[in-house]
């Protein structure tokens, strides 16, 4: 208490003088090197000894450049206790008396750690924190470059407000009864070009099934619809669809695709995410609860500025860390995760290539360069907080216990080294004797006479032997090895105590990866020239895209920990007179629903995007979902927490009443047949005269295997699984393991969202049917047809496994008849009976053939019927 | 749009690009426009006239020493333990500097054109009229993960296309019975990053590297499982083509559903071509000898290299080969005991590599077929635990031979102790722009619609160094 207390003084009275400093701060540079202050002074052994890690690169998320970072300290904690050296963790460190031992591999000189200790008693002062000063007031100094925008950049339609038409009336009274049929006809009509017959219900029942929930239909459900002879029986069945829990587990993937949502870091490490779930189990609980948009915006982006009491909106911020990291660290690797963030969210909310933006002005949008660092700025204040999923108590009940049981083995541990002491020495000396002579000759050397090379090859050959456990040089077994018995049986206690005591620690608490700031006034972000980190221009306030508009960004309050400017950005994205927000997303479920957008680039409403091919009806839609007051609306939705998330109207920005919507549209249940005389007018069909043929995704063609085969497990959300990879794919390598479970262990009959999306590793099913990359966001999917494609699903394992499956599926429920099999098989997987000629050629295929059975039903999983959605 | 104003690869390329390119491309060629529109690997003409036609590239994953290789530096042994000095920041990127380490191994002249080469590679040092040798070279990071990216896609950032995809991007395929782009991976595990590392980015699966297995079917879920023989595969896949004709008559202008039907055909193809490219025993005594197949060390990587010659020859684009795997010890990654390090993965691969060129140059394929040699990036001159070396992404060497390359040239210089490139000092877009130019590729003309962009494998950078042109 006393502690915090004493941060909020510090922090009081360093603002004001940093300000006064700017005054001065070009003359009293010059005077540093004279009469350097205690601060100076400490300030200058951090810069040249911790800055590399604890710098722009927050390694264990400490900042010492600042004085909020050096008071906040890390993630395990504060660092400095202002007045006692001894107690500070970073005063431990840096003098060897606390493991890991500061700075890595090296100790600072007596006479820093001297200058140190002293600065910290005399209370860590920052009034010689002189260099930013210096820094931030040279460049807020400089004037920002700013293009001025042209009208015909101004006048482009994305950035035009949203323009409520009046459907038109077509001359067809069926054609008006839902408004995106009136323009889709009209638009047809001005072509030549005639809409399409209405699909059959069996057609129609997969079509939305696969879209809503991305399973088939059980024939039993396909006979129920086919025979409800109830006027509104596709209005039910649209209803009944968007109230199963299985709707959020397939929406869920579509937004997973444009966040890039991993299970792991990428690169080198590839570190597991293993709590990563949390954040995809939140996205499927808002599709199914119906989340209305401008919400599931908010506690994403700022779920904490809102609602840090609410898990959930915690969990949803980690939406800002599903970015791949450990591509470098430093200035550069802090830049490129938030130029990550950046274009990543730009493109999710905006439908705009904000990222180009970074080096220069965009290319072809009216996007300033500082328009990027105006919005880096609304990021560049976040920190990764892992936040705790139980009660503060328990939190400080768990630190308490591991503080005690790390109490009790300091001494043991203390002990340890002692008795290893003698031996280690004995073994450097005769790992020194194998070296290259001028080695030996620099450790030989008394330290005061040792040049300069010596001087470093002696404290090489320390570190490689003493403390270096990568290349284990000297390791515990090559110590003990050299003890006497009696030592030995001394080591063998203290390791053995030591070792109780971790087993005592408690386990883990469940932690969200989420997001958190330090402070309500941040660090300066700058300009940076050719978007380089050496290059800073002026400092940028936090801001959004210029060419529609500001942003009023809130003031946070009084105790705010947070910049509030993630949720001025938030605001500005759910204001309802942003252009960009709702045609983005209506027209992602557009897409989703009819194969292509109305614009064809959902990501890119930019100038290299593609005009809209409905303006009018994008609109209309637009206006629809933040105003509607129609709809499907679940009750369970209602109690949704967080009032202050909430938009006022209960009714806006309803994703279930958008999909009842589009999907109870004429156009909707069309045909995907070939009219050769509209394929002459619009080969593309743009005009959507029919309803588009589309290839399933990977992942839906698993589960609609599984879910056939009747093998599905239909548990929703929790931790990952791990199917079998074949290990020649990923090697045995120390960094990378995939704990695969074989095809016939259940635990691994779960939907395709549930599977490991490690970076590294991808499932080879997934990889080759264009699942995206899982590093870029993913606007829409490729959809390649290549041999290796074909290879897959004729022999891997996972799909002759559940083939064989089916087919005891089909000996269970048809008998031994196989007339009857065809049959029930055909229901099965196509939702249809089979044609004459089909029981043809397939009677004839399984008879006769003790495995044709199985291997009928693999052929099943291969039609184009099968993996394309009519 | 006027389609006529579209050249093929234009054409094709769109189609590889989406659902819109497909029913655009559907449309001319039923229009009789466009030949061959159904597989996105289909060959494509190059840019402009250039005699390589495929690439084989030899990835020697962790980093190769340049001092110990192929830039020789009499300085290391002169001020043997003494601080590297003048040479600007000395950055060690696992921490604790040593003294100036010199080489455990010697070097001598090479060839008519002299270059040094060390006795690590006493084979491939006989080719030196044939190499062209960048002792310049420079990468953006001294980290693993990004600078394999770096060398593989062009950005230290993950998620980009690999060259090897945007190499059959660019030119599709000759063999269609074969994926266009091959890759090897170590016995001892593969490159750090994964499966990235060939991966295609945002473009389609097409232009994905597939991993060649090093035993049992070259690609996984090649053939069916033990007890389906061959015939009654056929059965099966003649089922399978009539069911899915009878559907395909009620859309017969659907090129994606046809496609998907001949997609089987390829498949069925690719079990006998794909098992036949990597059987070596087909190969002569005399031929396995040369590559060092059946010998120790060189065993392993021999196979590997003979085998990238048989996929050439069959008219696969690019193929990849990564010497070393895993972590430290099992790849180039000499952190410590670089004598060990480099001696057993130069002896593992010298003899293999030589054998390659040989092989290449009697089969008169040596002139069509573009051999790189690489890691990504060098190692410091100073020691690090004592008796390894630490990564150097300032000054490295890599090298080119065979197609429309100039052997025996040597193009830039490290300072005295092969740390920093100083002369002629060049980037990896610039060798990517080169790799793109000798297979007759124009750099700035390969792009790919992503996100709003026309992506490029070199961005917005990148020149052909001129100076390896033959």
């Amino acid at each position: 208490m006393q502690l915090r207390k004493y941060c909020k003084l510090r922090l009081g009275i360093v603002t004001l003088p940093l300000l006064a400093f700017l005054l001065f701060a070009f003359h009293t540079d010059a005077k540093w090197a004279q009469q350097p202050t205690l601060s100076q002074q400490a300030y200058k052994i951090l810069q040249q000894n911790c800055f590399g890690c604890h710098g722009a690169a927050k390694a264990s998320e400490l900042d010492l450049r600042t004085a909020e970072g050096v008071l906040a300290g890390g993630e395990n904690g504060k660092v400095i206790v202002p007045g006692d050296a001894q107690a500070s963790r970073l005063f431990q460190f840096i003098t060897h008396q606390e493991k890991p031992t500061m700075p890595p591999g090296k100790k600072l000189s007596d006479a820093d750690i001297e200058t140190l200790r002293q600065w910290i008693a005399a209370g860590a002062l920052f009034d010689g924190f002189a260099p930013l000063a210096v820094e931030a007031a040279k460049a807020e100094t400089a004037k920002l470059p700013e293009r001025p925008f042209t009208d015909a950049e101004r006048g482009f339609w994305a950035f035009q407000a949203i323009k409520r038409t009046t459907p038109p009336r077509a001359t067809l009274a069926s054609w008006n009864r839902n408004p995106i049929d009136a323009f889709l006809f009209a638009a047809m009509k001005a072509k030549g070009v005639k809409p399409s017959p209405k699909a059959d219900r069996r057609t129609l029942i997969r079509r939305a099934y696969l879209d809503l929930t991305g399973l088939p239909p059980t024939p039993e459900e396909v006979a129920a619809f086919v025979n409800d002879k109830a006027p509104d029986a596709y209005e039910k069945l649209i209803d009944r669809l968007l109230a199963s829990p299985h709707y959020g587990e397939r929406w869920a993937r579509h937004w997973l695709d444009l966040v890039r949502y991993a299970d792991s870091g990428g690169f080198e490490f590839d570190v597991d995410r293993p709590e990563g779930w949390r954040y995809r189990d939140y996205v499927v609980k808002a599709f199914n609860e119906d989340m209305p948009y401008d919400q599931f915006i908010r506690e994403q982006l700022a779920g904490d500025e809102y609602a840090p009491e609410s898990d959930d909106a915690m969990i949803a911020t980690g939406f800002l860390r599903l970015g791949p990291e450990g591509g470098g660290g430093g200035e550069r690797g802090r830049q490129d995760a938030l130029d990550d963030v950046i274009t990543t969210t730009s493109l999710t909310f905006m439908g705009m290539t904000v990222g180009c933006a970074r080096c220069h002005d965009h290319k072809f949008d009216p996007i300033r360069q500082s328009d990027f660092y105006r919005i880096q700025a609304v990021f560049a204040p976040t920190r990764p907080v892992n936040h705790p999923l139980v009660k503060p108590d328990v939190v400080a009940a768990h630190q308490a216990e591991t503080r005690r049981i790390e109490t009790q083995q300091r001494p043991l541990k203390k002990a340890k080294d002692e008795l290893e002491a003698p031996y280690l020495k004995m073994l450097v000396e005769e790992a020194v004797s194998r070296l290259p002579e001028y080695m030996q000759i620099a450790w030989r050397t008394p330290e005061d006479k040792r040049t300069a090379g010596q001087k470093l090859n002696v404290q090489q050959i320390r570190k490689t032997l003493e403390d270096d456990t990568l290349s284990m040089k000297l390791t515990d077994k090559d110590i003990v090895a050299r003890m006497s018995a009696e030592d030995k049986q001394k080591h063998q206690d203290l390791v053995t105590q030591i070792r109780a005591l971790d087993r005592q620690k408690p386990k883990p608490y469940p932690t969200a990866r989420a997001i958190g700031e330090m402070s309500a006034k941040p660090a300066p972000t700058h300009f940076l020239h050719r978007g380089s980190a050496d290059a800073k221009g002026p400092a940028v306030q936090p801001g959004v895209l210029s060419v529609i508009g500001e942003c009023d960004f809130p003031t946070p309050p009084a105790n705010a920990k947070s910049s509030f400017r993630r949720r001025g950005l938030a605001e500005w994205l759910t204001n309802k007179q942003n252009p960009l927000t709702a045609r983005v997303m209506v027209n992602r479920l557009w897409q989703h629903h009819f194969g292509e957008g109305l614009v064809r680039t959902p990501s890119n409403f930019g100038k290299m995007g593609e005009l809209p091919t409905h303006p009018e009806l994008l609109d209309w839609l637009a206006l629809e979902f933040m105003n509607a007051d129609f709809g499907v609306r679940n009750a369970e939705s209602a109690t949704t927490p967080h009032s202050t998330l909430r938009a006022p109207h209960s009714q806006a920005w309803s994703l279930k009443a958008m999909h009842r919507l589009m999907m109870t549209s004429q156009v909707y249940q069309m045909v995907s047949d070939d009219i050769a005389a509209n394929v002459a007018i619009d080969p593309e069909n743009k005009l959507l005269w029919r309803m588009p043929r589309v290839r399933l995704e990977a992942e839906i063609i698993r589960d609609a295997i599984l879910a056939v085969a009747g093998n599905l497990d239909r548990t929703l959300g929790g931790p990952c699984v791990y199917p079998y990879i074949d290990p020649k794919l990923f090697q045995s390598s120390t960094k990378r393991t995939w704990p695969g479970k074989p095809d016939d262990d259940p635990s691994t009959w779960r939907r395709s969202l549930y599977i490991f999306s490690k970076r590294s590793i991808r499932y080879p099913l997934f990889e080759t049917f264009d699942q995206p990359n899982l590093i870029n966001s993913c606007e829409r999917r490729n959809r390649s047809t290549i041999a290796p494609q074909a290879l897959l699903l004729m022999n891997n394992n996972f799909v002759l496994f559940e083939a064989q499956k089916f087919a005891e599926r089909l000996r269970k429920e048809a008998g031994a008849d196989v007339a009857k099999q065809i049959e029930r098989a055909y229901q099965l997987a196509l939702g249809r009976a089979p044609s004459a000629f089909e029981r043809t050629k397939t009677a004839k295929f399984i008879q006769g053939n003790p495995t044709g059975l199985a291997e009928f039903c693999q052929a099943l999983f291969n039609l184009n019927e099968f993996v394309y959605r009519q | 749009m006027n389609p006529n104003c579209f050249s093929r690869r234009q054409l094709l390329s769109k189609l590889g690009g989406g659902i819109a390119g497909v029913a655009f491309a559907d449309l001319l060629n039923r229009n009789g426009l466009l030949a061959q529109s159904k597989s996105p690997l289909a060959p494509k003409p190059q840019h402009f006239a250039a005699k390589a036609k495929a690439v084989i590239s030899i990835f020697c994953y962790g980093g190769v020493s340049q001092v110990d290789t192929f830039d020789p530096k009499p300085a290391l042994l002169k001020y043997q333990g003494e601080t590297m000095t003048g040479v600007g920041e000395v950055r060690a990127t696992m921490g604790t500097p040593g003294g100036l380490m010199p080489s455990p191994w010697q070097f001598k002249k090479h060839g008519q054109c002299g270059m040094e080469i060390s006795e690590l590679f006493p084979h491939v040092a006989q080719h030196a009229d044939d190499l062209a040798l960048i002792r310049s070279m420079t990468a953006l990071s001294p980290a693993h993960g990004p600078a394999l990216f770096q060398m593989n896609t062009g950005s230290i950032l993950a998620g980009h296309p690999s060259v090897g995809s945007w190499v059959t991007y660019g030119l599709g395929s000759e063999n269609e019975n074969l994926p266009g782009f091959i890759v090897f991976t170590d016995h001892r595990g593969g490159p750090i990053n994964g499966a990235p590392n060939w991966g295609n980015g945002y473009m389609p699966a097409a232009f994905q590297g597939t991993p060649f297995r090093d035993s049992g079917d070259p690609i996984v879920d090649l053939h069916p499982p033990k007890g389906r023989t061959p015939e009654q595969q056929q059965k099966w896949l003649r089922l399978l083509r009539e069911l899915n004709e009878k559907h395909l008559d009620q859309n017969p202008q659907d090129s994606e559903l046809s496609a998907r039907i001949h997609s089987y055909e390829l498949a069925f193809r690719m079990q006998t071509h794909a098992t036949d490219a990597i059987d070596i025993s087909k190969e002569s005594a005399a031929t396995q000898k040369l590559y060092g197949v059946g010998e120790q060390p060189t065993d392993y990587f021999g196979r590997q290299a003979l085998m990238a010659r048989r996929l050439v020859e069959r008219g696969v684009r690019y193929v990849q080969i990564f010497s070393g795997g895993g972590n430290f010890e099992p790849s180039w990654d000499a952190h410590w005991d670089l004598k060990t390090n480099h001696g057993q993965h130069c002896a593992e691969t010298d003899k293999p590599i030589a054998g390659l060129i040989k092989d290449l140059k009697s089969r008169g394929l040596f002139d069509s077929t573009l051999i790189l040699w690489h890691g990504e990036f060098g190692r410091l001159p100073i020691s690090e635990r004592m008796d390894g070396r630490d990564h150097n992404a300032l000054g490295f060497s890599v090298w080119l031979a065979g197609g429309g390359v100039k052997g025996g040239t040597i193009v830039g210089a490290t300072d005295e102790y092969g740390y920093r490139a100083v002369e002629n000092k060049k980037t990896i877009y610039e060798l990517h722009a080169t790799i793109l130019h000798l297979l007759g590729l124009d750099y700035e003309k390969l792009t790919y619609r992503f996100n709003g962009r026309d992506m490029r494998l070199t961005d917005v950078h990148g020149r052909v160094i001129k100076e390896v042109l033959a």
